[in-house]
């Protein structure tokens, strides 16, 4: 409100003008020069005018992502004149919530969970996104139908509807290594979770550490091994028990989770096998822990984490030659296929906003993901984008891993009720890598679950 | 950023104002309302009295509703609250308050809420003791102070960032970027994950407010240390006492007061700990406290209302005792004034 009136008084002095022009952010591609990207796209938006509206924005994204995703706003202030103000926060969790209870909710909320998503759907804090982006995202994203899925809630009546748009997303099924250090050694890419587990055993044996894991996430942390459990289960049991998993159909201490959950330990609980041992796990920052992929000599050799991982790498880290990825493969004996365990960011509506309605329906157009995607650190089901975009053929590469799935599988622990998948969940993980066991970890988790039902 | 400063100063400039006008306004619209008649015999009737009676309430008026905006409405609210569901609807009575009682998480924060409540005040209070009396003794007591002072200037969350490199664990054989770790290590020993090591990382936690509150502490009991009378002191000298028994047996005693005042003052930021807690651990390892579980509760992934509102009055509760002694102790020594 106070902003909104200073707002008019300041542009009745002319102060706006000279700050928008200084603040103005400069487009990375210049329009119209690079053919990589669908510019006639952009046209639509330039005939619209939306001058002097500013639609706020809140997201998870900080520091790199935030640059990156301030980049591809740009092209949107560009043609139309509206100001976006994208806010980031380390605990978007508590913060969003906290928002929509105090009834200064932005106008545009970007959930990296789903489950978060559908609870404020289901109290009435979001707002329908319409048959036509539901009937879009169907028929233009790969996998429509699921991505939908992801998207459809039930409202305050309790009656579905469609509320999250999922724009940007991860492949999590990945492990990051040094191609050089691999040849120095001599290994190759395993292509069997039995094979990778002898490479682990031959690192050792050739006096190196095989793993680099870190669970640290400030507020957050445990999710590391939520994903590391979510792949593992992937490998060792049938889609459907996923399924089931999630939606607590089975109990979570069903003894092929806790069997799940202890593959991940006879990685993380192994003092030989992870860089700064099984204490160093829980207490290392997730965005610290790649780090020993590029020390001399190697402090690690693989670090299995999602797509999203290359904006914590050392800045003069190049892709594709400095580090590169190998797909996070599945046990040769289980028969499962090529299962992939993916997440996304969804965005919905906490305040009814025209312009922000416009700025979704920008997030459709390919150039939207282009920019991104010519960038760093973004995937898309967009079938409809120039897969040159891509910045580079790491990129490309994880595209691919998506598109040879047999089974893709959303992140569970995103799908869960938020008190267990970004809680009892990630405290349970912690608790499992400080020294209980599988069945006590799970146990506690399954009984704060049974609590909130 | 100059949108900002012309915002804050729009808001003052706008909050002075129209404190003024209301406070000029209202008194002259009781004085131009309430007026003195004269009635229709021709008696002259005074109403001084109602005007009286109305002015201190008027004056008062803002802060009673400010007070009941942002005190009394939230604490009925979070009471009513605390005997609902997870979205704040659907009447479950007791539930939560049973949940509480049971649960493990709870329990563990209870726990260690009391660790903190003893340790943290008495070794604020000892150091602070320990550094005003000791630092007037030598030439750069000063400076001592000040540094001991400095770490009450940074925010709870600033000093947490700082003794997060302190306890900074790496794995053994790389470079250890955190001092203890750094010092361990080069005395020969074996690096340590500190902030996951139960029980010690609570005392470790601890660590961190002692060192914020100690220059507090110290800068209060200073100030009490000079208002102890020179006679008393050189009286007990003269009759032959130690310095230990001066300091014990003549000054401690008459600045008890003062030393409770601080006491209490750091009790209650003790009991409201939250922001050392969430940034260093999250309450993960076993190092969960009320504030934080009530914040996990109450907001984590779309919350639970009802469990959030009853750790709240939990705290609330655990404070009443303390505020209601110093009340009452403040109460006796205006008395004896």
């Amino acid at each position: 409100m106070i902003t909104s009136t200073l707002r008019r008084i300041l542009l009745a002095l002319g102060v706006v003008g000279l700050l928008g022009s200084a603040v103005a952010q400069d487009l990375v591609f210049p329009i119209g020069e690079d053919d990589r990207f669908d510019w006639a796209s952009l046209e639509r938006f330039e005939a619209l005018d939306l001058t002097g509206q500013t639609i706020e924005v809140f997201g998870p994204w900080l520091t790199v992502d935030e640059e990156l995703v301030n980049s591809v706003f740009a092209y949107f202030e560009h043609a139309t004149g509206a100001e976006i103000e994208y806010a980031g926060s380390d605990s978007f969790e508590q913060q969003i919530v906290i928002d929509v209870q105090a009834g200064s909710p932005p106008d545009l909320a970007v959930f990296p969970q789903p489950g978060l998503a559908a609870d404020l759907a289901s109290q009435g804090a979001l707002e329908p996104l319409g048959a036509s982006l539901e009937q879009w995202t169907r028929e233009n994203y790969a996998a429509g139908d699921s991505w939908v899925d992801l998207g459809t809630y039930a409202g305050e009546d309790g009656e579905e509807d469609f509320y999250g748009f999922f724009y940007k997303v991860d492949v999590k099924s990945l492990v990051w290594y040094s191609p050089d250090n691999f040849a120095d050694a001599g290994y190759e890419i395993p292509e069997t979770m039995e094979e990778l587990i002898a490479l682990s055993d031959q690192i050792v044996a050739d006096g190196g550490t095989p793993w680099c894991i870190g669970l640290g996430s400030g507020d957050a942390t445990g999710w590391p091994a939520t994903d590391w459990v979510e792949d593992i289960m992937l490998r060792t049991q049938e889609p459907s028990v996923y399924d089931q998993w999630v939606e607590h159909a089975i109990p979570f201490d069903d003894p092929r989770v806790v069997n799940a959950i202890q593959t991940f330990g006879s990685f993380a609980k192994n003092d030989a096998w992870v860089q700064g041992g099984a204490q160093g796990v829980a207490s290392t920052d997730f965005r610290d822990s790649p780090q020993g992929l590029f020390d001399v000599p190697p402090g690690c050799y693989m670090h299995r984490q999602a797509s999203f991982i290359p904006s914590f790498f050392p800045e003069d880290a190049e892709l594709g030659l400095d580090v590169d990825f190998f797909y996070f493969p599945p046990f040769e004996a289980e028969d499962l296929g090529r299962p992939v365990l993916g997440a996304g960011t969804v965005w919905g509506m906490t305040d009814e906003n025209p312009a922000a309605r416009e700025l979704l329906d920008f997030l459709t157009t390919p150039l939207a993901h282009e920019i991104w995607m010519a960038q760093s650190g973004f995937l898309t089901p967009h079938s409809g984008v120039n897969l040159d975009a891509y910045a580079n053929d790491t990129l490309r590469g994880q595209g691919e891993i998506l598109r040879n799935a047999t089974t893709f599988r959303f992140d569970a622990s995103d799908l869960m009720p938020g008190a267990i998948g970004a809680g009892a969940f990630w405290t349970g993980m912690v608790d499992y890598v400080g020294g209980e066991s599988a069945e006590e970890a799970a146990a506690g988790i399954e009984e704060a679950w049974q609590s909130l039902e | 950023m100059i949108e900002q400063v012309l915002s804050a100063l729009l808001a003052v400039v706008a909050a002075i104002g129209a404190s003024v006008t209301y406070f000029y306004g209202s008194n002259w619209l009781l004085d131009r309302l309430v007026t003195d008649r004269r009635t229709a015999d021709g008696t002259y009737v005074s109403r001084q009295k109602t005007r009286d009676a109305v002015r201190p309430w008027l004056f008062l008026a803002p802060a009673l509703l400010v007070l009941g905006v942002y005190l009394v409405y939230p604490v009925v609210e979070t009471l009513r609250l605390s005997f609902f569901g997870k979205s704040g609807d659907g009447f479950v009575g007791l539930a939560n308050w049973t949940w509480a009682v049971g649960n493990d998480g709870v329990r563990t924060a209870v726990r260690n809420n009391v660790v903190w409540l003893l340790v943290v005040p008495s070794l604020s209070t000892v150091f602070g003791l320990l550094v005003a009396t000791l630092a007037d003794r030598v030439a750069w007591g000063n400076v001592a102070k000040s540094l001991v002072f400095m770490p009450m200037a940074i925010s709870f969350v600033g000093a947490s960032v700082i003794w997060k490199f302190v306890y900074d664990y790496r794995g053994a054989g790389s470079e250890q970027i955190g001092i203890l770790n750094a010092l361990v290590v080069a005395l020969g020993g074996e690096p340590q994950a500190w902030i996951t090591v139960e029980p010690w990382n609570n005392f470790l936690l601890m660590v961190i407010l002692v060192w914020i509150q100690t220059g507090f502490a110290m800068v209060i009991l200073s100030a009490a240390l000079r208002g102890v009378p020179e006679e008393t002191i050189e009286a007990a000298r003269i009759d032959g006492a130690s310095d230990v028994a001066v300091f014990f047996r003549i000054i401690i005693p008459q600045i008890f007061s003062t030393i409770l005042v601080v006491w209490t003052t750091i009790t209650i930021v003790v009991l409201k700990i939250f922001d050392i807690v969430a940034a260093m651990t999250n309450g993960q390892w076993g190092t969960e406290v009320l504030a934080n579980a009530m914040y996990n509760w109450m907001f984590r992934g779309g919350g639970h209302f009802g469990r959030g509102s009853v750790i709240a009055l939990m705290i609330m509760i655990a404070v009443i005792p303390i505020m209601a002694y110093n009340i009452r102790r403040f109460r006796e020594e205006e008395a004896r004034r």
